[in-house]
């Protein structure tokens, strides 16, 4: 006999609203249907009806992880309409913010995780580490949450003691490599709660156009940093790991090596930090003039690619924001995910694939 | 321009997606504009292993739809422009099905229909809520 479980939009394991219906014979997942759009806030049509300044404001508000991101994006994409050229060290500073912000996200996704596969000792090392790089956040920015760091030419903070993110950095890579990793890559409780569960193949992850870390734990190798680099990632050396059992195990352990690539990433920045202004000087009504056109601009934010398009008609109010995040096009792949799956793995195969429902609802 | 993007266009040329591809601020549009099938632009693309993007939709002063299709095609972008003035256009959706949500909520957006397609359940709004929110001016169901 067939059952059709509704789960959510107030989720029993996750903290955003989205529901999820379940067709079941007996303790066995038949099919899946997503239902999104509780966050809905119309992001997109308020961005159309405010300036460009209000916009940077607007669009870090997509999101209460990856805020930055956004911020981000829309900058960029601004910056190729206006030929606005932010100063090398504000590339390294929009590299180091970038960097943080997605070694925060792994790590409470991956907190997460852990307290869904019922490793709560995990769920509070990630938690620990987190805190970690939300000092340093905090530090740099001034905010644990919502940076405001960006802006059209540059950024707005500059980063006057690299040594002291350095410092935060070794304690944090120690955590990484001598909890984190081993625990993610070889723990048997891992392994029997995570190896062969949610198996989302290479073919179907193609097809669905997913992105980011569960993409690449399904042996799609796509990473924006270094397929299309932006700010300075084409100085920095780095891998982009991928792993190809498209399970969740997989894409803990995609997560766990990304933490160290991060790491990497922010060491050679930090270390790098070029001398010199960390913005152009500040618009004025005359200065700040949008030309019109389009122009797209793409980051890798943590759980995948993010896409900006704005158009111009040369008034200082967008004609056109639009904004793709990943898990618009992550969440639908869920749905293959699930099949076959046991009813009780499904909180856990829904949380790795990282969804964020202020993202996708925007 | 990017080093990286430099004779690009060749290599699009060879690879049968036409002549008159342009790198403009973050992509390369086949110009000139509004000539894209959006159909066979799909079956090309998904032959080629590029990966479907984005939708999107743009109202322009005469309220015509503009509509830009977005692929990856090995990490370079790759946008074509169609546009509808009757709001209709075909869907993509049994071809790719990543355009499935991108569609759904085009037109609960900007009220395009894209034909072809068995339903177009509501994504982001609930049934019975109004189209087209996202257009400058009201546009009764």
């Amino acid at each position: 006999m067939s059952f059709r479980i509704p789960i959510g939009p107030y989720h029993p394991a996750l903290e955003e609203p989205y529901k999820l219906e379940l067709i079941c014979d007996g303790e066995t997942v038949q099919d899946a249907v997503m239902n999104v759009g509780f966050n809905f806030r119309g992001i997109e049509y308020l961005a159309e009806r405010r300036n460009y300044l209000q916009g940077i404001t607007l669009v870090e508000r997509v999101c209460g992880i990856c805020s930055n991101v956004h911020s981000l994006s829309f900058c960029q994409a601004v910056e190729q309409l206006n030929g606005a050229e932010p100063p090398e060290r504000a590339l390294h500073i929009r590299v180091i913010l970038a960097e943080l912000e997605r070694l925060h996200s792994h790590f409470l996704w991956s907190g997460i995780a852990a307290k869904l596969m019922g490793f709560k000792t995990i769920f509070m090392a990630c938690f620990t580490l987190r805190e970690k790089v939300m000092d340093a956040l905090s530090a740099i920015s001034g905010n644990r949450v919502n940076y405001g760091m960006n802006r059209v030419g540059g950024v707005n903070r500059d980063i006057a003691d690299p040594q002291a993110v350095l410092n935060i950095l070794d304690e944090m890579e120690r955590g990484i490599t001598r909890t984190i990793i081993p625990i993610f890559l070889n723990d048997k409780t891992v392994e029997s709660r995570c190896k062969g569960v949610g198996i989302l193949t290479r073919e179907h992850a193609k097809a669905m156009g997913a992105v980011g870390p569960l993409a690449r734990a399904s042996g799609i190798g796509q990473d924006m940093r270094r397929a299309a680099p932006y700010a300075a990632y084409d100085r920095f050396q780095f891998n982009v790991p991928v792993e190809t059992a498209g399970d969740v195990q997989a894409r803990l352990v995609v997560h766990a090596l990304e933490m160290i690539e991060s790491c990497n990433i922010l060491r050679q920045a930090l270390t790098t930090l070029p001398e010199g202004p960390f913005q152009t000087p500040p618009p004025t009504a005359a200065r700040f003039k949008v030309p019109a056109g389009t122009a797209i601009s793409r980051v890798e934010a943590p759980r995948g690619e993010v896409l900006y398009q704005i158009t111009s008609n040369g008034t200082d109010i967008p004609e056109r924001v639009r904004v793709r995040t990943p898990t618009f096009m992550n969440m639908a792949t869920v749905r293959f995910a699930v099949l076959g799956q046991e009813l009780a793995d499904s909180p856990l195969i829904q949380a790795s694939c990282d969804p964020c429902y202020s993202c996708t609802d925007r | 321009m990017t080093t990286e993007t430099v004779g690009f266009e060749k290599t699009l040329q060879e690879l049968g997606l036409g002549e008159g591809w342009k790198w403009d601020k973050g992509s390369w549009w086949l110009t000139p504009l509004n000539a894209a099938d959006v159909r066979t632009t799909a079956l090309q693309m998904i032959q080629l292993q590029a990966r479907f993007v984005a939708i999107t939709a743009i109202e322009r002063p005469d309220k015509e739809i503009r509509l830009d299709y977005q692929w990856d095609l090995d990490g370079k972008l790759l946008s074509f422009v169609s546009a509808t003035s009757a709001q209709k256009i075909p869907s993509i959706a049994d071809l790719c099905p990543a355009a499935d949500w991108v569609e759904r909520e085009t037109h609960e957006y900007f009220f395009v229909e894209f034909t072809g397609r068995e339903t177009t359940k509501p994504l982001m709004t609930r049934a019975g809520d109004p189209l087209g929110i996202n257009l400058h001016k009201e546009v009764a169901q």
